[in-house]
């Protein structure tokens, strides 16, 4: 048998966990879960699990992906069952399907969206005016650090769509949906984007927490589940 | 509580303040008479790591009386965030304030953690002083190595708890439970638990002094508390409790593996090392019952790799069955084993290539001395034949990377003995590159570490001095001018930290109140380089009154009264008079299994030395 593409939720226990460990945690729940997974070859044999996009420290989701390679003959229902047996507390695979898709997650992963919820004394209108005008401006140039450098990256050709989609009257807590791009072409991350409009147009803002809502890949031109029939199909 | 998203995400490695962990214990709290705050003074990543304290957390939440719960020392970035929040410190299960726990227990595995413990008392909201807390307040306990000379802490810890826990605790946890329904005194408790052989109330002691400053006498108050305090041991190591679920961290930590104990004690003696006197007498686990453990914890937790871990692993009698059974068991779920502290002089390349066949992992010596004449004098029955030999087997079976370590500053070390370091390090050196090229691995790698020779208690350099600091640095110098090939590198121990550790391992309870003096200097962290703070503790030296050269470099007469004098560990001073003795004539005492030296350890039940 070949491979099985899952999605799981990584909730409020386990976001502070780094994208490593989140690996290393996955690994020894399949063991324990007994699931026949396929090991590399060499010296220090790894199972073979790839993980769709990384998420920051403390940022939750509801939208995470993987692939697994199985060895020998597993039914994707059975293995997510077996599976959310041995996964703590905050983690939980919600779907699992037999994949033949061409490229692995990781490599095939174009966009993503998210849910970002920050402090402020701005109302409905004025927030919704700023970001009216920063989606309007032609470029967003912010320092990205890298490695050993930093450089000026235009983020603004990454940002798909900015709105608010929650505001409660008398609530400091309000929520921006951003859909962006992501994987290895072009990716922007969400703290990130808050920097930008934080620094550029609303300098009152502050950070309340980053949720992950979806995650996309691009088929035909267009974006699509990982799940999607089509793409499983190969 | 809740601790706030805005403090978790601006400290370094959140994950350890969090838990929820695979094998957490979790309990209704409706149903709990006892809580228990298991307290490891230093951070995450390490008091994770140490065998005793998941044995312990397990073995206490068996009882349903009782919730035991973790604590580690939180990072300094997050114990500013607590101190300015107002947040105290909490157990990681619950997120509860320990401050209203029963029992707050410290274990003491290394000196230079005891400022750490003041810190963690005193964010819990809980009194430093042993005399300051009153009803209401948790009792603080400790055990741990470092409790057979409980003296500096004695002002400090409310009771101490002598040798191996996995029984005395439970009599501990019963006494209370009938002392808590009783309503009488807190003094009460710690009187009724003085019956208790292992258990250690230093406030119904009391130190005489001579003149010049060592001791007189150290006895009990009254007469209804022992003169003698002694050690506990388990017997049968095949029938105490083991847990066959351990906590699986998020985050890696130091020592992130199944750690199998084959046996407890260690028959070599070496004279400079305390574990080796302390956990005597040896004392084995089966074959079949560790292969069975292997087979639950892999399973319950999904771990990659088991280490075998004892103070002399390839000691043990049934090494080559367990491991090869073992090495079979785990080949299948992809298993690592490793296999730490192989002994030089039994070094088994068979053993080591069975364990490669998984994984292949670095390759440590200890030879200790530079020299024969010193290692005889150490008692380490090493011989640069041996070592050769073995490093030779492994060049040829492809390993590159060998590590050497060594101590400066041993009883009768002369200059002499520090070349011969560099020599053997120049010998080794020399042994790879007569190893054919097409056999050995590439790039060789020596490391040659030191530490500083630190006097123990119960050991039979007891009695000895520490080289000062001026002294153990010149050493450390010297032998750094000497080694001069590209291939071998030199790492050191700080020596002012191995000063302090010299002070406090041979403390007497005077030096209790340095620790508190060092601490509100705001030491802590101690053997974290970055936080060491070595003219802070010279001037709680100096506030105090103590002179600490008095402690570290100061040689013992043969008939001193000892801070420990009133804790018994089986093995006896004029055993370890002997010892010492026979260092000096640099005379090797033989192991356990060769002959019985009578040190002691026996008066547990003989036939627990014959094994």
């Amino acid at each position: 048998m070949g491979k099985i593409r899952f999605k799981f939720i990584r909730g409020e226990q386990v976001k502070y966990i780094s994208h490593l460990d989140m690996m290393k945690t996955f690994e020894r729940a399949i063991r324990r879960a007994n699931i026949p997974v396929k090991y590399s070859q060499g010296f220090n044999p790894h199972p073979q699990l790839v993980f769709g996009l990384p998420l920051s420290v403390g940022v939750t989701s509801e939208a995470e992906y993987a692939d697994i390679e199985i060895d020998g003959e597993l039914a994707p229902s059975v293995f997510l069952q077996q599976l959310n047996t041995q996964l703590p507390e905050g983690l939980k695979v919600t779907d699992a399907k037999e994949s033949r898709a061409k490229s692995n997650i990781m490599a095939s992963v174009a966009f993503a969206s998210y849910d970002i919820f920050i402090k402020t004394g701005l109302d409905a209108l004025e927030l919704q005016e700023k970001l009216d005008e920063f989606m309007k401006s032609e470029s967003v140039v912010v320092k990205k650090e890298s490695k050993s450098k930093v450089r000026d990256v235009d983020i603004k050709p990454m940002i798909h769509r900015l709105e608010l989609t929650n505001y409660e009257k008398g609530k400091s807590t309000v929520c921006i949906s951003a859909f962006l791009s992501a994987g290895s072409s072009a990716n922007l991350k969400p703290e990130l984007l808050f920097s930008a409009l934080k620094e550029k147009s609303m300098p009152d803002i502050r950070l309340a927490g980053i949720h992950r809502t979806g995650l996309f890949i691009s088929g035909k031109g267009k974006m699509v589940d990982p799940l999607d029939p089509d793409v499983l199909k190969g | 509580m809740k601790i706030s998203d805005e403090i978790l995400i601006s400290v370094e490695k959140p994950s350890r303040y969090t838990g929820n962990e695979w094998n957490q214990v979790n309990k209704d709290l409706s149903g709990i008479n006892i809580r228990f705050a298991f307290c490891f003074p230093d951070v995450y990543e390490v008091g994770m790591s140490h065998l005793g304290m998941r044995i312990l957390y397990h073995l206490i939440n068996e009882r349903d009386d009782t919730y035991c719960e973790r604590v580690f020392a939180p990072w300094v970035d997050m114990e500013q965030r607590m101190r300015e929040n107002g947040i105290p410190l909490f157990a990681l299960e619950s997120k509860d304030s320990i401050k209203d726990f029963d029992f707050i227990g410290f274990t003491l595995q290394y000196e230079m953690s005891y400022t750490n413990i003041l810190n963690m008392l005193d964010l819990a909201g809980v009194p430093i002083r042993s005399s300051d807390r009153t009803a209401g307040h948790p009792f603080v306990c400790a055990g741990g190595p470092c409790a057979y000379n409980p003296e500096p802490l004695a002002d400090i810890i409310d009771f101490f708890v002598l040798g191996e826990g996995e029984e005395v605790i439970n009599e501990v946890l019963d006494e209370y439970m009938k002392w808590k329904s009783s309503g009488s005194s807190r003094e009460a408790f710690l009187d009724n638990i003085s019956r208790i052989e292992g258990v250690y109330v230093p406030r119904f002691y009391k130190t005489e002094y001579n003149q010049d400053g060592t001791i007189a006498a150290i006895k009990p108050k009254d007469d209804r508390y022992p003169g003698k305090i002694r050690k506990r041991i388990i017997k049968d190591l095949n029938k105490v409790f083991y847990p066959e679920k351990i906590i699986v961290p998020f985050t890696d930590i130091v020592h992130d593996r199944i750690m199998l104990e084959l046996f407890r004690g260690c028959i070599r003696g070496c004279r400079f090392c305390q574990a080796g006197f302390i956990y005597r007498p040896v004392r084995e686990k089966s074959a079949e019952r560790l292969r069975g453990l292997a087979e639950k914890l892999v399973e319950s937790t999904g771990y990659e790799e088991i280490s075998l871990t004892s103070l002399s692993t390839s000691d043990y009698t049934q090494l080559q069955e367990l491991t090869e059974s073992l090495i079979d068991d785990m080949r299948r779920k992809k298993v690592n084993l490793s296999l730490p502290s192989l002994r030089v002089d039994s070094f088994s390349l068979e053993l080591m290539e069975k364990a490669q066949e998984v994984r292949k992992s670095g390759l440590t010596f200890a030879p200790e001395a530079g020299t024969q004449r010193l290692r005889n004098v150490i008692n380490k029955g090493v011989t640069e034949e041996d070592l050769l030999n073995s490093v030779s087997i492994a060049f040829e079976g492809g390993w590159s990377g060998v590590k050497l370590y060594f101590m400066i500053g041993l009883p009768t070390e002369t200059y002499d003995d520090i070349d011969g370091i560099a020599d053997l390090g120049n010998k080794v050196v020399k042994a790879y590159m007569d190893t054919p090229k097409e056999k050995r691995g590439k790039g060789l790698r020596v490391t040659i570490s030191t530490s500083s020779f630190v006097p123990k208690p119960f050991t039979p350099f007891q009695w000895e001095a520490q080289d000062t600091i001026e002294v153990l640095r010149e050493k450390q110098k010297y032998l750094n001018s000497k080694i001069r090939s590209k291939y071998i590198t030199y790492n050191w121990h700080d020596p002012e930290l191995s000063f302090l550790e010299a002070v406090f391992a041979r403390g007497d309870r005077k030096t209790g109140e340095v620790l508190i003096k060092a601490w509100e200097k705001g030491c802590k962290f101690d053997s974290w380089g970055e936080h060491f703070k070595f003219k802070e503790w010279l001037d709680a030296f100096d506030e105090c009154g103590i002179d600490p050269a008095f402690y570290a470099n100061r040689k013992r007469a043969m008939d001193e009264v000892f801070p420990w004098e009133h804790i018994d560990i089986g093995v006896s001073r004029k055993f370890l008079e002997r010892e010492n003795k026979r260092a000096y004539k640099g005379e090797l005492t033989p192991n356990c299994r060769i002959n019985c030296s009578g040190c002691g350890a026996a008066a547990f039940g003989e036939s627990l030395c014959k094994t």
